[in-house]
């Protein structure tokens, strides 16, 4: 990671969620991706993290001065990539 | 933290401890808030946030509900923090005829009571969803209800009164309460340190059985889980909070109808809300399985299911997540708002079920009233612990 991220930089493409707002979030209180994740919506979008969760966890890291494993991550939920509801909810459907 | 003392202690800041906290703060009281996660962790950020009329029983169930909307409303303007708070109305669609039946006698009911309810057939219900089946036999629907974003909530009671007589103590577990001699609430001990105080709210949720346990009380709350499935954003197809009727027979079991035996198993209802973000979240399911919030691939196809028989159009568009949470459960299916006579200082805010987000507001206020011995805003005999001894 870059040594000075600007507040302005984009950090989750999908929610446009910007350096400056996980910093805003974290001064709120927020301690864990989680946490960032409710107050910013980083992660809440399309790809659900895959491209944004490890720089947020690195922010949190950073400013808070905490390890990794203390910042955390978000639950990985089904399904694991976009899929339909009429696949989900079809008659083939395999459960 | 050792040594420090309040007027009163909050425990959970879920929905339920963050609007008690609030509303104790609003009072005057020196209010300190004890989470064991951080602020929302629990179910209220594991669900939908509507505050409905439209799935009130008539009576004080009703009642309650339409005073939190009333109070969700005075909220927008009182808190600085944005929770999203909307107020687009909802509506419940029949699949037959016979649901159709017993809605409208249902929605005449609460109209008898003064309720703002409209009986929709089929053409006025898709003037009001133009994307739902064709064949659906009409609804009912309030303009009265509101949406809104749970835990943005919890954070808007925090934010508003934190450091100004509220502390809040996150990564902080209850482990004990501690009683005098005379079986009265003396301090909350926890893995930090202790904290004296005279007067404790058990706002646990799902977990406040653990804590009555701590004093002596039986608080007969069950988690019972349900699933919600989120949609890609996409154009808003969907105006409002919408539900199948059917999702009144599985709230509450007085009303029979017909249902589709694979979704039976979970009890699912079909039930769609539109997010600010232009993402729908559709649910959901009913089943008692513990604690754990994992999201069973049966109970996601149950639920796509109904979702594209009241929405084609959702065939053709993409779920990217499913979570779920636990409700706080009980028996009677009212809340337990309430102190308990054999434990002086022991208060109780818990068992609001699929309804707590919707009935937060009033909750806390109703607590805050009831610590500062004034005369509360409703009768709070249908919540109180020696109801609940005698009928859950
Ligand atoms: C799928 C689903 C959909 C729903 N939809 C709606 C809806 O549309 N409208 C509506 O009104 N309601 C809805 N609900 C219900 C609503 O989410 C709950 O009623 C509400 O969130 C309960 O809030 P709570 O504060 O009581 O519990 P919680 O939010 O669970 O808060 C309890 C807190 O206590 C903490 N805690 C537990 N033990 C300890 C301890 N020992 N020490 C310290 N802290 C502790 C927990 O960590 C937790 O944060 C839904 C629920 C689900 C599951
Ligand atoms: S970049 Fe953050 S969710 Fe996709």
């Amino acid at each position: 990671m870059k040594d000075n991220l600007r507040d302005d930089e984009l950090v989750c493409r999908c929610e446009e969620v910007t350096v400056g707002d996980i910093r805003k979030a974290i001064q709120a209180g927020a301690r864990d991706v989680t946490e960032v994740k409710l107050r910013t919506r980083a992660g809440m979008g399309l790809c659900q993290g895959r491209t944004c969760e490890l720089l947020v966890q690195q922010i949190i890291c950073r400013e808070l001065g905490i390890s990794a494993d203390k910042a955390g991550f978000s639950t990985p939920r089904t399904p694991q990539r976009p899929v339909t509801f009429g696949t989900l909810g079809g008659d083939g459907f395999d459960k | 933290m050792t040594n420090k003392s309040y007027d009163v202690v909050v425990i959970g800041a879920g929905v339920m401890g963050t609007s008690c906290a609030y509303h104790l703060v609003k009072k005057g009281f020196k209010v300190a808030l004890i989470e064991k996660i951080d602020i929302a962790r629990g179910t209220s950020s594991h669900c939908d946030a509507v505050a409905l009329i439209v799935d009130k029983m008539p009576g004080v169930d009703a009642a309650l509900g339409y005073a939190s909307i009333q109070r969700f409303l005075e909220l927008k303007n009182e808190l600085s923090y944005d929770f999203e708070l909307h107020q687009k109305g909802s509506m419940y669609a029949c699949e037959t005829d016979q649901e159709m039946d017993i809605a409208s006698k249902y929605a005449k009911s609460m109209q008898d009571d003064g309720y703002d309810i409209d009986i929709l057939n089929p053409k006025e219900l898709l003037e009001h969803e133009p994307f739902m089946a064709k064949d659906l036999k009409g609804g009912i629907f309030s303009k009265a209800c509101c949406g809104l974003n749970p835990f943005k909530l919890c954070f808007a009671f925090v934010d508003q009164v934190k450091g100004k007589g509220l502390d809040v103590y996150s990564y902080t577990d209850v482990k004990g309460i501690k009683l005098n001699d005379k079986n009265a609430v003396e301090g909350v001990e926890t893995d930090k340190g202790f904290l004296s105080t005279k007067k404790v709210v058990n706002c646990a949720g799902v977990w406040s059985p653990e804590i009555g346990k701590m004093v002596g009380v039986d608080i007969p709350v069950k988690p019972r889980k349900g699933v919600i499935l989120v949609s890609a954003t996409s154009f808003p197809f969907c105006n409002q909070k919408v539900q199948e009727f059917g999702y009144m027979v599985s709230k509450f079991a007085e009303f029979k109808c017909k249902r589709d035996p694979d979704v039976e198993k979970y009890n699912v209802a079909f039930t769609i809300e539109p997010s600010k973000a232009n993402n729908v979240l559709i649910g959901s399911s009913r089943n008692f399985a513990g604690y754990g919030v994992n999201t069973e691939i049966e109970i996601i196809h149950a639920i796509a299911k109904r979702a594209i028989r009241f929405y084609p159009i959702l065939k053709e568009m993409n779920c990217i997540r499913s979570y779920a949470g636990v409700r706080p459960f009980l028996d009677a299916h009212l809340p337990l708002i309430t102190d308990v006579d054999k434990v002086p200082g022991y208060y109780i805010a818990t068992g609001h079920e699929g309804d707590g987000i919707s009935l937060s507001p009033m909750t806390g206020r109703l607590i805050s009233e009831l610590i500062a011995g004034e005369k509360p805003y409703l009768d709070l005999a249908p919540f109180s612990y020696n109801r609940s001894k005698k009928n859950n």
